[in-house]
């Protein structure tokens, strides 16, 4: 027997190869819902393809939510290669969101010092988020992955709860905040859109995980523990530290993320469910680039374009708004599942077994 | 006459391009112990997928009864009259032993299951074979080589006619291998037919009548087993001569680690074993010989700091190790080579040279003010990797992707890279092929005349013969019996403590124990 050892090009090769097909089955699904329910498929399939760069403002757009995906992405991808499976990501971001918007509507809002504060801000409240899960986990023997389902439940109520009663205008009958000072939202890059600060910000947080992860001890030995925590053990790394610092500091990026949904240019402000799920989206991501973060801003990339394709699909076609949805969880459901399945030689089978056509959905894979 | 079973040229590339076969042949005669012996990647296990219809091939053909033939899944196989034992078995612990023989094939009643008529032919069944097994109490209960016979009569149950055995010695003591012989000459006398896998070659001379032997996917030949010698055997699997001996220790050193009336606690409370205390002196190797599972690997683990000892002293150099923590007990120079590479020995996602130096990450060589120093990590990496002569493609190449052997030296290049102390040994080659066994016995001799005190333990025990200076017998927890090594003791002398059928006076065992 003979093992190979394929080069690192070959290998990112490989991988590129996978979403790219998968990302064709998921259009081609896209392609059969929007011909059985649109009057002029044709509009509707090129507005998918090409609306997101139709004008600065739809490009804004789209910047935006890639940059919200990465952060996310990054958070799920800091825990899951630790093997953790924390899905706090989402209250995270509302116990951001808060303290950047207390933050931001305090005196030091009206400070050039808003933005940095907000966020130092964000990201403790973020990090001791992230940090009970984990403890609970270390300590009692608490699977993360419920109490940080439930923890999240709690921050959003709690957090709809103080701006309905507390931080809404009183007597507005509003249930969001009023506007922060133009100085406590993040500067737009493309003035009049959305293209702000956020993804400066995004990508400078995927440079730091990426440091993290690979060039320093502490990484090295997350990464070994997610690997195999049975042999970090034998090795003598402390393995229920490293296992909570992670989900600790994934839980400050959730944190930072709530700070950019806040003050992005999209917001300005704070809402009662701000984040419309856009947290849990980070496990799609985070699973597409195999929790290298690296490859996060450019899977954020790509299945942002789609993602913001699809809404303005629902907004300028007559496809039905429930079959955007459709469409999305198919886009979702064939990426994430492509990435996943256990079942590659089942598919090769039905394929048939030729060695031709088993390399075919192999390459899917 | 048409032989009952021929493989021709066969060939099995697995997706992904690993060739498993390549022209493999195979010509089992009707009545006869045909043993297929190689290393490990030589091929054999595809060879026997494929005759059992696990995996089918694509080249070549199977002729059974000169008829070509080919088998989708196992069922077609099983229908044909082949049966196969894995080495891991596939039986269900809370079933009774007849529930498992009949599983799948019950006699019924109507639409009852038939019990009483199940027995009876189980009863039968082993009888006729001679494979002794009661079958009313559940299979979970029953010792190793007892759940084999189980597995046998399973095959035999489904008429077959040829029975495949993958490694069946590996998991027994030397009686239950003497018994297992007996029932397959018993099977063999009936008219039945059996193809053996093995590493151990003693064993194939003595059980089989042809041989095949395979090397990197290939068939080498075929010879008659009263034709060849062991060396003549090994050098036809290798391909070159080679020496499977080492040097005993010289004058050994002083005492090093002291284990003195430990107790050891499984998580369940139940007692794991107790009143163990023995010796190991600078430079001598000490086997710990046992059947798996009375408290081998439990004493490793508990040295090693993997596991609490409930009660007892475990001392290096004077210093109780009790209350340190791992990392502790490696910087006092404790290494460990464990039982399960893949489960623990190595993070088989992750790099060769983050395995490398993933029991060093307090060391200033690699890690400073909490960076990575990558150059001195490669560095490392490349000199261990020539140092230990691992086939690897790079510093940078999973773990996984390596082959058995090259993974445990992996292991050991990583253990042994800076003279231990204290070295625990546990199964150093299980799955791993000639000549990386020759070379693993090389580098723990090497550690022990460095002066380090190694603890052994195996399953394979001329491993034990050939490498220990003294040996130590577990039986169900306790030591109960202990020698100085000497070309007078055999395989069978420890086989009969063991299995608990002999007793040492407590004055030799005091004497050997020291």
């Amino acid at each position: 027997m003979s093992t190979s050892s394929p080069s690192r090009f070959a290998l990112v090769g490989r991988e590129v190869a996978r979403a790219v097909i998968a990302l064709a089955i998921a259009l081609l699904v896209a392609l059969v819902v929007i011909l059985a329910t649109s009057a002029d498929p044709a509009k509707a399939f090129s507005t998918l393809l090409t609306a997101p760069l139709s004008s600065n403002r739809t490009i804004g757009l789209w910047v935006d939510d890639v940059a919200k995906l990465t952060l996310t992405g990054l958070a799920f991808s800091l825990v899951f290669q630790a093997k953790q499976f924390s899905m706090g990501v989402q209250g995270q971001v509302y116990m951001g969101g808060l303290f950047a918007a207390l933050v931001a509507m305090s005196p030091i809002g009206a400070t050039p010092f808003a933005i940095p504060v907000a966020m130092a801000a964000a990201m403790c409240a973020g990090a001791v988020y992230g940090f009970m899960p984990g403890y609970a986990k270390a300590r009692f023997g608490a699977s993360e992955i419920v109490s940080s389902l439930m923890l999240n439940y709690i921050a959003i109520l709690v957090v709809n709860y103080i701006i309905r009663a507390h931080l809404a205008p009183a007597g507005s009958g509003q249930l969001v905040t009023a506007k922060f000072p133009e100085t406590a939202i993040l500067p737009a890059i493309i003035p009049g859109t959305r293209f702000d600060l956020g993804i400066v910000i995004a990508l400078a947080a995927t440079v730091v995980v990426w440091f993290l992860l690979y060039r320093t001890n502490w990484g090295l030995k997350l990464r070994l523990v997610g690997h195999n925590a049975k042999f970090a053990e034998y090795s003598g790394i402390r393995s229920s530290f490293i296992m909570v610092s992670a989900m600790t500091l994934a839980g400050s990026f959730g944190g930072l993320l709530g700070a950019v949904f806040v003050q992005g240019r999209a917001f300005g402000n704070l809402a009662q469910n701000f984040d419309g799920n856009m947290a849990f989206e980070g496990i799609l991501i985070a699973i597409v680039a195999r929790n290298k973060p690296l490859a996060v801003p450019v899977v954020a990339l790509a299945y942002g374009y789609l993602r913001q394709g699809a809404q303005l699909m629902g907004i300028r076609t007559d496809v039905p708004t429930e079959m955007i949805s459709v469409v999305q969880a198919i886009i979702i459901l064939l990426v994430a599942s492509s990435f996943t399945l256990p079942g590659k030689k089942f598919i090769g089978r039905l394929m048939g077994r030729s060695q031709t056509a088993t390399t075919a959905p192999e390459a899917a894979k | 006459m048409a032989p009952l079973l021929e493989a021709i040229s066969i060939g099995k590339t697995y997706p992904g391009g690993t060739v498993a076969n390549d022209g493999v042949n195979l010509t089992i005669q009707a009545g006869e112990v045909h043993a297929v012996v190689g290393e490990n990647g030589a091929g054999k296990s595809t060879l026997m997928k494929i005759l059992f219809g696990i995996e089918q091939h694509d080249r070549g053909e199977l002729r059974l009864d000169g008829k070509p033939i080919r088998f989708a899944n196992p069922r077609e196989a099983i229908d044909n009259g082949i049966g196969m034992v894995f080495q891991h078995f596939s039986l269900v612990p809370s079933f009774s032993v007849y529930e498992n023989v009949v599983l799948g094939s019950e006699p019924r009643n109507g639409i009852k299951f038939d019990r009483q008529k199940a027995i009876a032919d189980v009863r039968a069944l082993s009888e006729k074979f001679r494979l002794a097994v009661d079958p009313l109490p559940p299979v979970g209960q029953l010792p190793v080589g007892q759940q084999q016979r189980v597995e046998i009569l399973k095959a035999l149950y489904r008429d077959a006619r040829i029975l495949i055995l993958d490694e069946p010695t590996a998991v027994l003591a030397p009686q239950e291998v003497e018994e297992l012989f007996v029932a397959v000459r018993a099977l063999v006398a009936q008219g039945r037919t059996v193809i053996f896998i093995a590493h151990k070659l003693p064993e194939v001379l003595e059980i089989s009548d042809r041989i095949t032997v395979m090397r990197a996917g290939k068939t080498v030949g075929s010879v008659n087993a009263r034709d060849v010698t062991e060396d003549s055997l090994a050098t036809m699997m290798v391909g070159r001569e080679i020496a499977l001996r080492v040097d005993r220790a010289g004058a050994r050193g002083p005492l090093a680690c002291e284990v003195k009336n430990l107790k050891i606690d499984a998580e369940n409370g139940s007692t794991i074993a107790k009143d163990l205390s023995l010796k190991v002196h600078a430079g001598e190797i000490l086997g710990l010989v046992g059947v798996e599972g009375n408290g081998q690997a439990e004493l490793l683990e508990t040295i090693a700091g993997l596991r609490p000892a409930a009660d007892g002293v475990i001392a290096l150099d004077g210093a109780d190790l009790n209350d340190l923590s791992v990392l502790q007990r490696r910087q006092l120079g404790v290494a460990s080579i464990p039982e399960d590479r893949i489960a623990r020995g190595l993070a088989t996602g992750a790099s060769i040279a983050e395995n490398l130096v993933a029991t060093r990450l307090s060391d200033k060589r690699f890690v400073r003010n909490g960076l990575l120093d990558l150059k001195a990590i490669k560095a490392n990496a490349l000199a261990l990797i020539e140092q230990f002569s691992v086939r690897a493609g790079g510093p940078n190449v999973a773990v996984g992707t390596l082959s058995g052997g090259n993974m445990q030296k992996i292991v050991v290049a990583r253990e042994l890279s800076e003279q231990p102390k204290l070295l625990l040994v546990n199964q150093p080659t299980r799955g791993v092929d000639l000549g990386a066994t020759q070379f693993i016995w090389k580098s723990l001799t090497k550690a022990r005349d460095g002066g380090a005190a190694v603890l052994l333990s195996s399953a394979d025990l001329s491993e034990l013969l050939a490498l220990s200076d003294r040996l130590v017998v577990f039986y169900r927890g306790k030591i109960v019996a202990a020698f100085v090594n000497s070309d007078d003791l055999t395989a069978e002398t420890l086989g009969t403590y063991m299995l608990g059928l002999n007793t040492q006076d407590p004055e030799t065992m005091r004497a050997a124990l020291q």
